[in-house]
């Protein structure tokens, strides 16, 4: 992919975050840049608490750096907005609709209404399988499925920038496997500007064009990889040598991040 | 859901049967007896009214009667009491529904300047006796002009801080996930969206519980209706008829049996019908 020209849709500027806790003042982000271009998917790596779901927020809009700003697509990122979509590791479904209902409760803040709504519902469940599952309220699925669900809703939403903050943390290995090959599929297709966060480094060299790797808290920017693995991508790329290397080279930072925090 | 079921059926305690056997029965007992003058009451009410004291002892009656029930509707103003009645008890319950659903929300989900200071003084609210207001809303209502209506009766009834519900609201959505509230966000709802979009379809058990008991209580509310209905008796609620209903010199003992009644029954019958769901709003409030 090097070489093309790029827009740059996300841009994180010198952003700071600093929570007032009961036990003084918590630095969870220093001076972290960052520019995000269209298409690309990045995967964010680093020991927990160091500030990977915060970055995320404050991308969402749902927070607010202490100091640095935010930019999408060259406007100043103050709060939500209809072109960043997320996809949570609790799914946040709402229970009392129907898996259907769900997806169209995305398109009707949209605009799409009725008849519309649901068809349009209908063909994002089947991207994810789940047409079948339609009518079925969230509490009967299974976790691989309500986060398939998630995933289908935040993609009728139709954002340009998913955000995903370890989406499949909360799966199983064999379901957690198969949804990112689904991932990878779509993402192939229609080349979606991604942000997914994962403690998981195999995860991270598999999906990303460039995975970034964080500090103990604070968190900073440690290295940036840029995972030169062509797509298409499977299950069976994580049996390439160069997969092997990168994910040593990555695993050992991380790990080194992780002794860190634990002193 | 099934994993828990076992285990609650599990733990459960069996008793042997004789145990088992002794202990059903004292609570049968327990039960009819708090149950008869209920069920004696409302098979009172069909009985003839000259045969009322030649019987009273026997539950149930030689000759079965409605009559009772036409003289206390049509006669004694029931009909007028009933609809006060609902009217004051649909209306209450939706302010006061609204009005604890919004607060609660606020006290439960946002952190603000005095908010801890609010909540104590409307938990401080709960020690002063409902007696000792009785006179400051009179006063109130009687300086808006609504005395004797049931406009009057609505805003009295609706008016307090009912602190419980409040409590149960704002307790709730404390727990509910954030996630469920930023995912609302994301899908680019604003405050008052993800309010009714959201937050009061969640909520939808404890306003159950809610409607429950504000319909029993302002269903039941004597005293306050009583004074605000002094000067009219056309406002009044079933409870306040009945208690007129007795005369000064005669009492027509199976008619306010009749009007027992009609004012006992539909509030059971709505009990009945929601219980399942009340203790559902119950248990969740609590466990969160």
């Amino acid at each position: 992919m090097a070489g093309e020209a790029r827009n740059l849709k996300v841009r994180i500027d010198h952003v700071s975050k600093v929570y007032e806790t009961r036990n003084g003042p918590t630095e969870a982000l220093r001076d972290v840049s960052l520019d995000i271009c269209e298409n690309e998917f990045i995967c964010v790596v680093g020991p927990s608490g160091c500030g990977k779901s915060t970055l995320l927020n404050i991308i969402a809009g749902l927070q607010m750096p202490t100091s640095g700003k935010a930019y999408c697509n060259d406007h100043e990122i103050t709060g939500t907005g209809t072109e960043r979509g997320v996809v949570f590791q609790q799914y946040a479904l709402f229970p009392w609709l129907t898996v259907k209902k769900n997806v169209m409760f995305a398109l009707n803040m949209r605009g799409v209404k009725g008849a519309a709504a649901e068809t349009e519902a209908l063909e994002y469940l089947k991207k994810v399988d789940l047409e079948k599952f339609a009518n079925h309220y969230p509490k009967e699925l299974s976790g691989g499925m309500k986060q398939r669900v998630a995933i289908a809703r935040a993609y009728a939403a139709n954002p340009e920038v998913l955000l995903m903050d370890e989406p499949f943390g909360a799966l199983d290995a064999q379901t957690r496997t198969q949804l990112q090959s689904e991932l990878l599929e779509t993402w192939e297709k229609d080349m979606k500007t991604c942000f997914f966060i994962t403690h998981d480094v195999d995860e991270a060299i598999l999906l990303a064009q460039k995975v970034i790797i964080m500090s103990a808290r604070p968190g900073r920017i440690k290295e940036i990889v840029d995972i030169d693995i062509p797509y298409p991508r499977n299950q069976e790329t994580k049996l390439l040598p160069r997969f092997m290397e990168l994910r040593n080279h990555i695993w050992e930072q991380v790990y080194k991040e992780y002794l860190e925090v634990r002193k | 859901m099934e994993m828990t079921k076992q285990t609650a059926a599990a733990k459960r305690v069996r008793l042997p049967r004789p145990g088992r056997i002794v202990i059903n029965a004292v609570l049968i007992l327990c039960s009819l007896i708090w149950i008869y003058p209920i069920v004696w009451t409302i098979i009172s009410s069909f009985k003839p009214q000259a045969d009322f004291f030649k019987e009273q002892l026997t539950l149930f009656p030689a000759t079965w009667t409605l009559d009772n029930y036409s003289r206390v509707w049509s006669k004694a103003n029931f009909a007028v009491y009933f609809f006060n009645s609902v009217i004051v008890t649909v209306f209450s319950v939706l302010l006061v529904l609204i009005m604890t659903n919004m607060a609660g929300y606020v006290l439960g989900r946002y952190k603000f300047v005095g908010r801890s200071a609010l909540m104590a003084i409307f938990l401080s609210s709960i020690c002063i006796p409902l007696v000792s207001t009785l006179i400051p809303v009179y006063q109130i209502v009687k300086g808006m002009g609504l005395l004797g209506t049931r406009l009057g009766l609505i805003l009295s009834g609706a008016g307090g801080a009912h602190v419980v519900f409040l409590l149960l609201f704002s307790s709730y959505y404390s727990t509910v996930p954030n996630e469920l509230e930023e995912a609302a966000k994301i899908d680019g709802c604003g405050f008052l969206r993800t309010f009714v979009k959201v937050m009061m379809p969640l909520s939808s058990p404890i306003s159950t519980t809610v409607i429950i008991m504000e319909s029993l209580w302002t269903w039941n509310a004597f005293q306050l209706p009583l004074i605000l209905t002094l000067n009219n008796p056309t406002a009044r609620t079933l409870a306040v008829g009945l208690y007129a209903f007795k005369g000064e010199n005669t009492v027509d003992w199976t008619g306010i049996c009749a009007g027992g009644a009609i004012a006992m029954v539909p509030i059971i019958v709505v009990f009945i019908a929601f219980q399942k769901f009340f203790i559902n709003g119950m248990a969740g409030a609590v466990k969160g």
